[in-house]
């Protein structure tokens, strides 16, 4: 190990974090060259392919490297929450319309294909632009950009990188949720933590709220999977002097072409995310007013933050004492920018950058703000979510009889799922305690908790 | 045709899913492992009638070469909506495959979808030698 490993967790955390191989994937990241710092980990770790999913880990720009199994498949995989001027308990009567309207006009589950077909100048247009894209397109408002991560467009995409099969399986994935843990959930705020925060964050106790986790579909995957295998070829022909301790770890120095190549690619898939994930929100809002048959003032549906957990960037951090660009990696992992970061937009730029954690479908979502020991202990991070405690075949083992839907139901929370599978295995018990997980991030000072959501409603792929 | 099911047990890993495949011959374990994908993505696949459709893999080694392989099959389904009902093999060496792939065009009506697989990957990947034949390990992500 080139540096030391870091994991943030209490004394229970870790129990279940050791049960799996994700602290030797700690240990394996912290062999690459460049790693500046520690190798890191957030509470909601666990085991993924090469990096750990909720890793974390920063390179020196001459020496170190850029992977892309550290940003993994879905790039700029990502979160976005709305607040609306209704309450939860008056549009509770509606739950059943409400979410069976949004699983009628969002298309979900696996390979689903959206009503948007990218001619190829379109899709790069997309690439290159992000969720800019969709406001000039009517999908949202300019002022959602500065309330999303970088504008909702990363800077340096280049379509000139992507391959053919990267453009082929973009050109009719926009718009679309996708499955697995990817969702669109309508909330009720039950908790304010924070109540001057979340005031400047517009949320106030007994609020309706949508929240949406998706990312950049099968564009990110297949310029994920052409990256990797072009490193791991380089990798292999001895392109770096080191012995990969994972052949999903292979990457390229920062200073080569490739390194290049790939973040253009990478920065195209991110935009691609963000422009996902504004016209789904319109969507949503969308079906609200229809479904409700409210005016949008009547509505109020703003968008609050967009965060994105999957990706790397270059970012100017201390490295023993001093200023310095490094590129970060983010594997499961939120940015969290302390109150007063040149990079955060006015609105925010008091409060600290809204961070939003997803919890599972039956317990709460969180969103916090970030604190100044982000910038001293974690390189501007966060948590991303709860984390998965089983693997999916245990929780489909484990949910065997039963009618998670029902379970659900019972507790006041209407879903809709397209695959036969996908309740079992996102149910509830399938993840680590979100509450936990976000305790230990406040006691680390990377963010503070401002408010609590609980699910009324929720879709999924 | 109707799909030919293949012979593998599922492996548990926290976030996403792995295979394991034997077979007695080379070529029967790249031929198994590519209905294993296809079953874990797709758990109906009615019989239909069939087009075919050569492929040509390369690969630095054979662990290289599986996941080329599976991501191929792969990309048939996710980019070009075929799924895949059989495959033979026609030829292997440990830098190279030609193989013979019946696919049908997906149909969400008909074909019944169990898992997303968002890509094959090199995590822990093994294609080794046992005493009954071959043997491959394969993750997932999800």
């Amino acid at each position: 190990m080139r540096v030391p490993g870091l994991v943030f967790a209490n004394s229970e955390l870790i129990r279940s974090i050791q049960e799996d191989q994700s602290l030797t994937q700690v240990a394996n990241v912290a062999m690459l060259p460049g790693i500046v710092g520690h190798s890191l980990a957030m509470p909601d770790i666990h085991w993924g392919y090469g990096f750990p999913i909720g890793g974390v880990a920063a390179f020196d720009l001459d020496e170190g490297i850029v992977s892309p199994g550290g940003v993994g498949y879905d790039i700029n995989c990502g979160c976005r929450l709305m607040t609306t001027v209704l309450r939860g308990s008056d549009i509770r009567p509606f739950m059943k319309d409400l979410v069976l309207a949004l699983f009628r006009n969002i298309p979900t589950g696996v390979g689903s294909r959206g009503p948007i077909h990218l001619s190829k100048s379109e899709e790069n247009r997309v690439a290159a632009t992000g969720a800019d894209w969709a406001v000039k397109r009517g999908y949202g408002k300019p002022r959602d950009l500065e309330r999303t991560e970088d504008h909702g467009a990363m800077e340096g995409a280049d379509p000139s990188v992507l391959s053919e099969r990267a453009v082929q399986r973009g050109r009719d994935q926009l718009g679309t949720l996708g499955s697995g843990n990817h969702f669109i959930e309508i909330q009720v705020v039950d908790q304010i933590y924070d109540p001057e925060k979340a005031g400047q964050f517009h949320l106030f106790e007994g609020q309706a709220t949508v929240f949406i986790h998706t990312g950049s579909r099968g564009f990110g995957h297949q310029i994920c999977d052409d990256f990797l295998k072009e490193m791991s070829r380089s990798a292999f022909k001895g392109g770096l002097s080191f012995e990969l301790p994972d052949r999903q770890l292979a990457c390229a120095p920062l200073t080569s072409d490739l390194a290049r190549r790939y973040l253009a690619a990478m920065a195209c898939a991110a935009n691609y995310a963000w422009a996902n994930r504004q016209i789904l929100m319109h969507w949503a809002m969308e079906t609200f007013l229809k479904t409700l048959s409210i005016g949008p003032d009547e509505l109020g549906m703003n968008l609050l933050y967009d965060v994105c957990h999957n990706i790397a960037k270059k970012e100017l951090h201390h490295v023993s004492g001093e200023a310095t660009m490094v590129c970060v990696h983010r594997k499961g992992a939120t940015r969290a920018l302390p109150p007063g970061h040149p990079l955060l937009p006015e609105v925010y730029r008091a409060t600290g950058q809204p961070v939003l954690i997803p919890g599972d479908m039956g317990t709460y979502s969180y969103v916090l703000a970030g604190a100044a020991g982000s910038m001293e202990r974690s390189f501007g991070s966060s948590c991303h979510g709860a984390g998965r405690l089983l693997s999916r075949t245990q929780a489909v083992k484990q949910a065997k009889g039963r009618a998670i839907n029902r379970e659900l139901e019972d507790k006041g929370i209407i879903v809709q799922s397209r695959g036969k599978q996908t309740l079992k295995e996102e149910m509830p018990e399938a993840y680590k305690d979100i509450s936990q997980v976000v305790d230990v991030v406040e006691a680390a000072e990377l963010a503070t908790k401002v408010a609590r959501m609980r699910p009324l409603g929720v879709i999924k792929g | 045709m109707s799909s030919i099911k293949a012979h593998f047990t599922l492996l548990d890993h926290t976030a996403d899913m792995g295979i394991k495949v034997t077979a007695p011959t080379l070529g029967a374990l790249f031929e198994n492992a590519g209905r294993a994908l296809m079953e874990v993505m797709i758990r109906k696949r009615p019989a239909g009638k069939t087009s075919l459709c050569r492929v040509t893999v390369s690969g630095d080694d054979l662990p290289d070469l599986m996941v080329r392989w599976l991501g191929e099959i792969l990309y048939l389904f996710e980019g070009e909506g075929r799924v895949v009902m059989d495959i033979d093999v026609d030829a292997v060496i440990e830098t190279g495959l030609d193989a013979t792939l019946h696919t049908v065009p997906f149909n969400p009506k008909r074909h019944e979808v169990a898992t997303e697989i968002k890509a094959v990957t090199y995590h822990q990947i093994e294609v080794a030698r046992n005493r009954d034949g071959w043997q491959a390990t394969v993750i997932f992500d999800l």
